[in-house]
């Protein structure tokens, strides 16, 4: 269905790891415009270790990544953000030093936070914690921080790396919500997640990840990915 | 005899001119002048080694090769102020070479940094001696003559060059603190991968980062080599020093590179004045291993 929808994101036979040790093997995959494609999996099977390749915080051993038609593999991380691809890391995920508003606005020449105007509808606590330490926020508050940011950055593309680790369940809804009117305007995600409800109401299509491959993949069907979540859960 | 006590239980003296001088005044304007000095040479070694983590045992040759620029700007019979520009461009190139060649390869590995930064201080103190020779070189004082600071007379060129440093501190304090770039190099020193994310060309910001410690040195030598001698070794009593203050004041914050200033100046000060001037180094480096020991991240750290 979303084959003749602008690719944003195109992965070719991609391994790498860290140093010597090889965490990822030949994993392919794209991401079109208006799509939300998920890999899940058990721990330490390699998901992150795919966002930093193609985020670009890794090296590539072999493979290639491409973003809106351009071959990224060997452009530096911000380098590629300013190519159209944004990315919220699993750790360290906000500036612990800096302002809540610095956060959200060091990507950006001014610190005009009228961009956010509907982020901070959707999440009021961050307007109100504005001058407040980053580091001094919650587990959660500071991935719902780290998801606006990334989210406002307004890149086509937007790869999150488990984004609703300790977020409270009602924030999870918003961001699910928050997702899904994005793709209708055309942009993509890749989204590293293990919560099986997010996958459920947000995927157009799902990886399952086992020893750095690709074990299972739903098609963009619902009934394959519920059918693929139901057997994740048991 | 210079000067001789005018009132018994006083502070004040009267000197060879027959005027009264308050004694405590004088040292309270020398303790801020030896504070700012050790802000104007400690400030480049605090944004290289506190913000980006190099242990750059040169600081105290960048700080010798803008001495050098001052006596070559004498020697050319240039206006002085000219040895300032001078100072930060000849420094600054030289920093632009030694990051993209050397640095660029070794940060975050603080050991390999002090080891190549040691090598790079004994290249430049051999190459300055191959071109001026070992002996000293005097630059003369730009503005000679004293000038009443309530009261008291004072070095005119003191002043100044604490004006500046006051000027140059608070400046940079604003920088840091409220501005964009200001933000984006925190970012970039306390989670480099996630600056990297939000578009921050990291590997760009430390060079310039570098850059602007280096020529702070540089320009620290331009400014005191009236007051110096200059030669090839000069520079390791800056670098000593600097480290000594970055002890006691804690790294990667500009409010801990003044207390640490005012720490060890005010302590050689008192040290110096009571006995005698190798009192003042043993003061001084007894406090610092104190420091070291008790508080080893200092008066005022960034952890």
């Amino acid at each position: 269905m979303n084959s003749k929808l602008p690719e944003l994101l195109a992965v070719h036979e991609l391994s790498g790891g860290y140093g010597d040790i090889q965490v990822v093997n030949g994993i392919s995959t794209r991401v079109n415009a208006g799509e939300v494609v998920f890999i899940t999996g058990r721990n330490g099977v390699g998901k992150s270790t795919i966002a930093k390749l193609i985020a670009g915080h890794l090296p590539l051993a072999s493979g290639r990544v491409m973003v809106c038609d351009r071959d990224v593999s060997a452009i530096p991380a911000h380098g590629r953000r300013h190519l159209g691809l944004g990315y919220a890391p699993q750790e360290d995920v906000v500036f612990s030093e800096l302002t809540v508003i610095e956060n959200l606005t060091l990507s950006f020449p001014s610190r005009s936070l009228d961009r956010y105007r509907t982020l901070f509808e959707r999440f009021p606590f961050l307007h109100g914690r504005l001058t407040q330490k980053a580091g001094t926020l919650s587990g959660g508050e500071k991935k719902v921080l780290s998801f606006c940011r990334a989210i406002a950055e307004n890149t086509k593309l937007v790869v999150l790396d488990e984004p609703t680790e300790g977020v409270q369940p009602e924030n999870i809804a918003t961001m699910s919500a928050v997702v899904r009117r994005l793709t209708e305007r055309g942009r993509g995600f890749l989204i590293v997640e293990q919560n099986l409800n997010l996958i459920r109401e947000t995927a157009n299509r799902v990886h399952v990840l086992d020893h750095g491959r690709i074990v299972f993949e739903s098609l963009n069907r619902p009934g394959l990915r519920d059918a693929l979540i139901s057997r994740l859960r048991l | 005899m210079p000067a001789e006590i005018a009132d018994e239980g006083t502070f004040r003296v009267r000197i060879e001119d027959g005027r009264h001088v308050d004694l405590l005044g004088t040292y309270v304007l020398n303790q801020l002048y030896i504070t700012a000095i050790l802000v104007l040479v400690v400030l480049g070694l605090a944004v290289v080694f506190g913000w980006l983590g190099v242990m750059n045992m040169a600081h105290g040759e960048f700080v010798m090769l803008g001495a050098y620029c001052a006596y070559m700007v004498q020697e050319a019979g240039w206006h002085p102020l000219l040895s300032l520009p001078l100072a930060v461009v000849v420094t600054g190139t030289v920093g632009l070479a030694v990051e993209g060649s050397i640095i660029r390869h070794l940060y975050r590995r603080p050991f390999d940094t002090f080891l190549a930064t040691w090598g790079l201080a004994l290249l430049l103190r051999e190459g300055v001696e191959v071109i001026f020779g070992r002996g000293y070189k005097s630059v003369d004082q730009v503005l000679p003559g004293t000038v009443d600071v309530l009261g008291i007379p004072y070095p005119a060129y003191r002043l100044v060059l604490f004006s500046a440093v006051v000027l140059a501190f608070v400046g940079l304090f604003l920088f840091y603190r409220a501005s964009t770039l200001g933000a984006r190099i925190k970012a970039m020193v306390t989670n480099p991968v996630l600056a990297e994310a939000v578009g921050i060309n990291t590997t760009r910001l430390a060079q310039w980062t570098f850059v602007f410690g280096v020529s702070t040195a540089g320009l620290a030598g331009a400014l005191l080599a009236p007051l110096v001698r200059v030669e090839p070794f000069m520079g390791l009593d800056y670098l000593l020093s600097s480290f000594f203050v970055l002890i006691v004041g804690g790294l990667g914050t500009l409010e801990g590179l003044l207390i640490g200033s005012a720490v060890i100046g005010g302590v050689d000060t008192v040290a110096s004045a009571i006995l005698d001037k190798s009192a003042g180094y043993i003061a001084v480096l007894t406090v610092s291993i104190f420091f070291l020991w008790l508080r080893p991240h200092g008066l005022y750290s960034r952890r």
